[in-house]
């Protein structure tokens, strides 16, 4: 971008590494217990770095024809699941990057996937309906068809899955079989967050709105005044806070007391263009934020919204995901024009005190 | 990051068999050097020879707000989102609407979703019409008529299956409907490419450039017809007609290309602005002077033509030939004036004839209104007016578009709208050329007089 130029990381983000794929990398993830970075581009490549140095370790081409679409890591990080345009799923082996099951949904797209917690179900949404598998590509159950394209699925538990599309929110019981809970309010959900208790569901609407839903009390509320879409959301591991996107701003909204309702959220502001992903660290209140002018910012977070920035770096190009590495000691960044970074995240000691 | 150029986008609507598949087939068989992406919602018997076909169900989503133009399609926001991220981008994506697509949703998803308006920009909508059964389809379903009114080319499609009157007909009832689109008449979709690609219809600095003035003019008659004749005496005769007076300018030295016709009808209209002299049957056609034939009394009526010199003689009349059965004959010898059997050997057939688009009202409820002002406008009142207008009636005006000469400001305002979506900007400076304003509204069900005496409101 002109007029824009690159900086070497800043603050408790530190030079890592960095390496390339060749087309628009939309995932990525750490697997074998963070040992290795896993990349998938758009065009179907799947690449495998190593975590410390970025060595490539393996690399597929066009494992999906047409393009991949969504990746989903297991909890124990052995066997990841990738899926596509082919209206594929593939399972595979981590540490050899072979394809050990291949599920046929048939002629359409594939393009959510989510492992349950307890790595027992492998859920996939294909068009109109979600499927749910085991690990041996197995099908154990089916949804009927939902109104409109599935937008998003998420596990509330290891029994159960919610899924969103055009104006509703499902929870099914993938064990009985059953409709547990469902919320319909006319609009197009785009993305969804459940809080890790559970009780809270978070989607992002076309209408450039958050939609919230608690599921103990049936209440529902609209947060407005998005510029853009809120595709992006995610919640820290207490659910105390919602990040959100939809503007260059991360808008957080606190949950502690009888928040969000009525409260002003937290807003950070360094990024010159619109939020473009979000991730919490696995443990604490750390939001990594990527733009999509390629700018990369870590957060530390309060229980009431606001924040302070920790670090920043630029990759360059819109910034597609983020992951941190399970000991949140390391962040990678994938970009739209295929580039990776990682770069070493160190807590600041008394022994460096120059700052961001 | 660069700057690069946002991917065009045409979406080809049009009822199932009116030829939308095979018009697909054709441009991408002519256009086989490019990248084109084609979004499939409809399923038909014939397929698509080409790699990147992305079939998807047509979502229509509306918002929670109730806002008409909130309403966009979620299938091509999900797949066009998806489509953009490819390093080898598309150089082009066409959209292969259902028959019973409402075309609106289509549009505003490349206004309001920002993902898709900063990839994506929509080229035009191409709406192919099947000459044999548009009739019936019009007539039967909303979605036909809104088809044809969000249009900015109507393929006129199978022409082979029906008679040239008919089609002249259904031209004239389409372009009633929908005055900014262009027409093009087609056997089997069978139509240039660059009539239906790179349009950039919705870029209105683009169109005003290629159609300074975008509107098909409207002319206060329907018909000329063009004959060669020599020194001496000739009858037009008539017969019972819709009206019981008809309008009629007779021009001299009439050309039969083109340019000559039109530069024949401008003058025209000039003359037919002048109040009529009414003129009875069996009286002298005056040439260039504005006459209301009076056609009251029963049976075929004739009035004469005398000419000093041999010359082309344009007649412009206010119906067409087809609707009076207007002959013109030769009638020197003062014996057949009022034969009406046809077996005048001297009936002479005109060198070449015209219809226009007509002036007059059908009975569609679809339908466009254009304004025409010479002077400025008062940007305030005018705004007002229009988002009043738009709050209102914003459900049933499907397209705007037109050009505003606002007062103080030294550069032309071009808008442009889809339903309640609304876009001015400011465009070329006017320089010399005269203060003058230019609107037209696509819908339904329109009142145009008190649209008029609004518009006339807000001018200076």
């Amino acid at each position: 971008m002109p007029g824009v130029e690159g900086f070497s990381p800043k603050g408790m983000l530190h030079e890592g590494w960095s390496a390339e794929v060749e087309d628009y990398a939309i995932v990525c993830g750490w697997i074998l217990g963070g040992n290795a970075l896993l990349v998938g581009d758009v065009a179907g490549g799947l690449y495998l770095f190593e975590g410390k140095s970025g060595n490539p370790l393996w690399q597929k081409k066009e494992v999906h024809k047409g393009g991949l679409l969504a990746l989903s890591i297991h909890p124990d990080g052995d066997i990841f699941a990738t899926s596509g345009q082919d209206g594929r799923v593939l399972i595979w082996n981590s540490e050899e990057g072979e394809s050990t099951n291949v599920i046929e949904l048939g002629d359409g797209w594939v393009e959510h996937l989510r492992w349950s917690p307890d790595g027992r179900f492998l859920a996939v949404a294909f068009s109109r309906k979600v499927h749910v598998y085991g690990i041996d590509g197995h099908e154990h159950w089916e949804s009927g068809e939902h109104p409109s394209t599935v937008s998003s699925i998420a596990w509330s538990k290891s029994n159960e899955l919610a899924s969103a599309c055009y104006g509703r929110v499902t929870f099914f019981d993938v064990v009985r079989h059953e409709v547990n809970q469902k919320f319909e309010w006319q609009g197009s959900l785009v993305s969804m967050a459940l809080s890790p208790d559970g009780d809270v569901v978070a989607c992002g609407s076309q209408d450039n709105s958050v939609h919230f839903w608690r599921r103990s009390t049936n209440e529902d509320s609209e947060m407005t005044g998005y510029p853009g879409k809120p595709s992006q959301l995610s919640f820290d591991q207490t659910g105390t806070v919602l990040a959100t996107g939809g503007s260059d701003v991360v808008t957080v909204w606190s949950f502690e007391g009888k928040g969000p309702e009525g409260t002003v959220p937290g807003q950070l502001s360094l990024h010159a263009e619109s939020i473009s992903s979000l991730a919490f660290s696995n443990q604490g209140m750390l939001l990594a934020s990527g733009a999509r002018d390629g700018s990369v910012l870590v957060w530390f977070l309060k229980s009431n919204g606001d924040g302070d920035p920790l670090g920043g770096a630029f990759a360059g190009e819109l910034v597609s995901a983020i992951a941190w590495r399970p000991d949140d000691c390391a962040l990678a960044a994938v970009n739209s024009k295929g580039g990776i970074n990682v770069w070493n995240f160190k807590m600041r000691t008394k022994s460096s005190p120059k700052g961001f | 990051m660069t700057i690069e150029q946002k991917v065009p986008v045409t979406i080809l609507t049009g009822f199932l068999g009116s030829g939308k598949t095979t018009l697909l087939n054709r441009i991408l068989s002519e256009e086989h050097g490019k990248r084109i992406a084609v979004i499939e919602n409809e399923y038909g018997e014939v397929g698509i020879d080409q790699g990147l076909v992305i079939n998807a169900d047509e979502e229509v989503f509306e918002m929670s707000n109730g806002c008409i133009c909130c309403t966009v399609r979620g299938d091509l926001i999900r797949v066009l989102g998806n489509l953009m991220k490819r390093r080898d981008k598309f150089d082009y994506v066409l959209v292969e609407t259902t028959g019973l697509a409402d075309p609106g949703p289509v549009a505003q998803t490349f206004f309001m979703d920002d993902e898709i308006r900063n990839e994506f920009s929509l080229d035009g909508i191409v709406t192919l019409v099947d000459a044999a059964h548009i009739d019936q389809q019009l007539g039967r379903s909303d979605e036909s008529s809104e088809q044809v009114a969000f249009a900015d080319v109507l393929v006129l499609n199978k022409t082979d299956l029906v008679s040239d009157e008919s089609l002249d007909i259904l031209e004239s009832r389409l372009r009633d409907m929908n005055r900014m689109a262009r027409v093009v008449r087609s056997k089997q979709a069978e139509v240039p490419i660059d009539t239906v690609l790179n349009l950039s219809a919705f870029d209105l600095d683009q169109v005003l450039k290629r159609r300074p003035t975008f509107l098909e003019p409207e002319y206060p008659f329907e018909w000329t017809g063009v004959f060669s004749l020599e020194k001496g005496r000739y009858g037009l005769s008539l017969e019972e007609g819709p009206d019981p007076t008809m309008s009629l300018v007779v021009l001299e030295d009439q050309g039969i290309d083109e340019a000559a016709l039109n530069a024949g009808a401008e003058s025209c209209v000039r003359l037919y602005a002048d109040s009529a002299e009414l003129l009875h049957p069996g009286s002298t056609v005056p040439i260039e002077k504005h006459v209301s034939l009076q056609l009251q009394s029963n049976g075929r009526k004739s009035f004469f033509l005398e000419l000093d010199n041999p010359t082309h003689i344009g007649l412009f009349t206010q119906h067409t030939a087809e609707e009076f059965d207007i002959k013109v004959s030769r009638v020197d010898t003062l014996i057949t004036t009022t034969d009406s059997d046809g077996k005048n050997d001297a009936l002479l057939q005109p060198e070449t004839e015209r219809t226009w688009v007509a002036e007059h009202e059908h009975d569609d409820e679809v339908g466009s209104i254009a304004i025409e002002r010479i002077g400025d406008v008062d940007p305030e009142k005018l705004n007002k007016w229009l988002s009043r207008l738009l709050s209102e009636k914003g459900v049933d005006i499907f397209r705007t578009k037109g050009f505003i000469s606002y007062v103080g400001e030294s550069r032309r305002m071009v808008f442009q709208g889809v339903h309640m979506l609304f876009t001015a900007q400011p465009d070329k400076e006017w320089g010399h050329e005269p203060r003058h304003n230019q609107l037209v509204f696509i819908g339904r069900n329109l009142d145009e007089n008190e649209m008029c005496r609004e518009f006339d409101k807000c001018l200076v």
